[in-house]
């Protein structure tokens, strides 16, 4: 029998930048067996938003959940939120919405790409996507007044209109983004010592990827069709030219492809967005206090973003249940890292583009 | 691979991406969220500012004879701009400017004497509500 050795991988670790501990069974550096513990940032949100927080506090609350996924957090709560109370919000809150969490998702899928490119030892190529990112963090300040932190939507709408200055700066800024993308994309395609890296490497199959509920990026590098734009019809995505993206080979160099083209069809929907914002207000009155339960569903840069509410006609919620993608997706990731190099960890652990602070809340 | 290489030597000669905070200013767009601003001599005390912040970095402490001092904490605001919208006096009584907050330091107490500051202005208001009860019976 091969002598198996445990390597704890967390919860601080040089190549992690969120807490989490994986525990890796190996032999001979092959990874035999995970075991994934996740809740080393637990805040205890949920709770917070049901004993501390008025209902129309928490989109402020949620959206502290995760600094990259402020805007999906947000946004799904107040979905939620105006399904129990009733309120219909205008055609361009709803533009307004799907640009802002288009705008996320750039930003978002950059930051993985160069974590991957990170922990697989480029650093250089890390700091070129960081830089290159910035120009997505500048249209978001510019939208709502701060880089990280946006507030803005709320229930009933959106909290700033757009100007004509904004959109124009949008546009010359993602004409200045789009070529670098680009270049960014021919070097994970072409460059032959990446290829190393990333071929083949922390590979699921389709099957496994419906088996064990892979989601976002994750799946449909593997071929499997889930993308909530595409199921629900709440936002009006066909208008805005919007094309599921799906890859076939499931490993690192397809997450990192549906990730650039994502970028790229964005870019293409935001511009769209921006020609065709209806005319309207940008938030409705918001009267009542809820009394039901619902819930919401949106597609966040790294999946579905699921929220649960219960109100019974206080100003305090009863319950408030997030889940979120990456704590959905530690099935997949632990079927994925069976079999691999312990060596090549860090690099598939950044492909899955893990969320600690969101999974924890 | 090879216009990898080039670019990574074309950009030894190009200026750096990131500017020389804080020696040089950061450009801040239009329209920046910043520090909440206060006039008392438009406001007319209807507390819904105080109401809806979340952290609540807005308190009112009352006095004996009714009057209200208001208190905000830069430190604990997250610049959400929630007053600004809940205020029927918005503009003159309360408005965010453009100016960005600091990080505090011990010496600001951004805590401590804070939340004795909430407790307070908490009792400070269940007195004047006895005081007006107490009134009203005699
Ligand atoms: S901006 Fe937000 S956090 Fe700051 S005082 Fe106003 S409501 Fe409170
Ligand atoms: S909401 Fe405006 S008017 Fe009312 S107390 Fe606050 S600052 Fe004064």
């Amino acid at each position: 029998m091969k002598k198996t050795i445990n390597i704890p991988y967390g919860s601080q670790h040089i190549a992690l930048l969120e807490p989490v501990r994986f525990q890796f069974e190996t032999q001979n550096e092959k990874i035999v067996g995970v075991k994934a513990d996740i809740g080393y940032v637990h805040r205890g949100i949920e709770k917070a938003c049901t004993s501390t927080f008025e209902y129309k506090q928490i989109p402020s609350v949620v959206a502290r959940v995760c600094g990259l996924c402020a805007i999906t957090h947000s946004l799904t709560y107040v979905m939620a939120v105006e399904q129990i109370i009733d309120v219909n919000v205008s055609e361009k809150a709803k533009y307004l919405r799907m640009l802002m969490v288009e705008l996320d998702r750039i930003h978002s899928h950059m930051l993985c790409l160069s974590h991957t490119a990170e922990n697989a030892g480029y650093e250089a190529l890390f700091m070129q996507i960081m830089a290159d990112r910035e120009i997505i963090m500048d249209i978001q300040e510019a939208i709502s007044g701060n880089r990280v932190q946006f507030d803005f939507v709320c229930i009933g709408g959106v909290n700033r209109d757009i100007t004509d200055e904004i959109v124009k700066f949008i546009i010359k800024s993602l004409n200045e983004l789009q070529p670098k993308i680009e270049d960014i994309f021919d070097m994970f395609e072409n460059n032959w010592s990446l290829s190393l890296k990333y071929k083949g490497i922390g590979a699921i199959t389709k099957e496994n990827a419906s088996i064990y509920n892979a989601l976002g990026p994750l799946a449909r590098a593997a071929g499997l069709e889930t993308d909530v734009r595409a199921e629900s019809d709440y936002y009006p995505y066909e208008k805005i030219g919007y094309k599921m993206i799906l890859e076939q080979t499931g490993d690192i160099y397809g997450r990192n492809r549906v990730r650039l083209r994502e970028i790229l069809s964005s870019i293409d929907m935001i511009k769209n967005i921006l020609c065709d914002i209806p005319e309207g207000n940008i938030i409705e009155k918001v009267k009542g206090k809820p009394n039901g339960e619902s819930v919401a569903r949106l597609e966040a840069p790294r999946g579905e973003i699921f929220y649960y509410l219960k109100g019974v006609k206080q100003a305090m919620l009863d319950r408030v249940r997030t889940k979120t993608p990456t704590f959905s997706g530690i099935p997949a990731m632990v079927e994925i890292f069976k079999g691999q190099e312990y060596g090549d960890v860090p690099a598939i652990l950044a492909s899955f583009d893990p969320c600690m602070s969101c999974t924890a809340k | 691979m090879i216009s990898a290489i080039t670019k990574a030597f074309s950009n030894l000669l190009k200026k750096p991406y990131t500017c020389n905070y804080p020696v040089t200013p950061v450009i801040k767009p239009k329209n920046y969220r910043g520090l909440i601003k206060f006039n008392d001599e438009y406001c007319i005390w209807c507390d819904k500012c105080e109401k809806v912040c979340p952290p609540n970095a807005i308190i009112f402490k009352q006095f004996e004879d009714g009057h209200k001092v208001y208190n905000y904490n830069p430190y604990l605001c997250i610049y959400c701009g929630d007053c600004i919208r809940a205020c029927p006096k918005t503009g003159d009584a309360l408005w965010q400017c453009e100016e960005k907050g600091l990080p505090s330091i011990s010496k600001d107490a951004p805590n401590d004497d804070w939340f004795i500051l909430e407790k307070e202005a908490k009792q400070s208001r269940e007195n004047y509500k006895a005081i007006k009860a107490a009134k009203k019976k005699s």
